[in-house]
């Protein structure tokens, strides 16, 4: 009897410790297979990463050489030029228009400002052409550039720092027709100034220079800065 | 003794098949079962040879150092405390301890036949 029992019992005993030790042991396979799995995601993202950047920096290289080639070619010559004459330091000269403004000769009634040539006037005038397709643009002598302003100062305009009067002469470069024509269309600037008496004159040339933004101005613009 | 070593093996093969894994974080309380088991087959051993087994004492033994040894852990556990090692310092004295008696019970009983057959 107690025989009995006693193999029972352990048989028992032995079993339940067996199933314990294998599912510990699924236990253990299974965490180490996640671990495996984790490492192997992390690595290969990682080489994912890589390989793309590698990719990128090998396209920058390419371009950066492709560039160099190109300066060594002379591009940079040609590529300062280009954006020397875009920033205005070169004389412009070719086809386009001269505008002579001057103010009201004619003193009708009411307020003489309004007979005066104006900032304002000026600048609409500049604004025209450039929208016309001008490639430069002066005011008696004032290239117009980037940093280039149009300021009323009392009875005198200022334009690029520099004081200028009546009459003013701008100058701009570009097909003449179109800067004719966009001047003189209904409603333009033409329109608008010449019943006060403004004289204004478009005369189209087959010549026109229009001067460089002036050396000195820059050295200005770099003093402030400093 | 041969059925038990059958009942281990077809415990294991069970376990395996079944495909169960334990939750993450109860490592601690596998040891411990791990641990009684071994522990109540030494001393069910031993206790039979001695012919002082009773199966109420090696399950109540069983269980309830079982249930202690868990409830310390998993009290070790929430004061941050390894009381783990009271219990498998403890069960494992306890397996040496039993394994030593059935040693030297064994080689007292070889001894003992040894001097019969010589007297005889």
């Amino acid at each position: 009897m107690i025989r009995k029992q006693y193999s029972a019992a352990l048989t028992a005993t032995c079993v339940i410790l067996g199933v314990i030790i294998g599912v510990q042991y699924n236990t253990v396979k299974h965490q180490s297979i996640t671990t495996e799995n984790q490492r192997l995601s992390e690595a290969t993202l990682a080489l994912n990463q890589m390989q793309a950047e590698r990719d990128a920096l090998q396209k920058q290289n390419e371009a950066l050489e492709k560039t160099l080639a190109e300066y060594q070619e002379g591009a940079v010559d040609t590529e300062m030029e280009q954006l020397m004459e875009f920033a205005g330091l070169t004389v412009v000269s070719g086809e386009g228009v001269i505008v002579t403004v001057n103010d009201s000769s004619s003193m009708g009634g009411g307020d003489r400002n309004a007979y005066l040539v104006h900032a304002e006037d000026l600048l609409s005038v500049v604004n025209e052409l450039y929208a016309a397709g001008a490639k430069a643009v002066s005011v008696n002598g004032q290239r117009m550039v980037q940093q280039s302003a149009i300021t009323c100062a009392g009875s005198i305009v200022m334009v690029n720092g520099v004081r200028v009067a009546a009459p003013f002469e701008i100058r701009a470069a570009g097909e003449a027709d179109i800067l004719h024509s966009a001047l003189y269309f209904p409603g333009g600037v033409v329109d608008h100034l010449s019943p006060w008496g403004i004289e204004i004159n478009v005369a189209k040339h087959a010549e026109v220079e229009v001067p460089a933004y002036t050396q000195s101005a820059l050295f200005k613009a770099m003093d402030e800065e400093e | 003794m041969l059925v038990a070593l059958l009942g281990l093996i077809a415990g294991i093969v069970i376990g395996i098949m079944s495909g169960i894994v334990f939750p993450h974080g109860f490592s601690g309380y596998v040891a411990m079962g791990i641990l009684a088991c071994l522990d109540s087959l030494l001393g069910g051993i031993y206790a039979n040879m001695q012919d002082n087994f009773r199966w109420k004492v090696f399950a109540t033994g069983f269980v309830s150092n079982a249930v202690l040894a868990i409830a310390l852990i998993f009290l070790g556990n929430r004061l941050s405390i390894d009381l783990s090692i009271a219990a498998i310092v403890v069960y494992g004295s306890r397996m040496f301890n039993n394994f030593s008696s059935i040693r030297h019970w064994i080689l007292n009983k070889n001894e003992k036949k040894a001097e019969q057959n010589a007297e005889a």
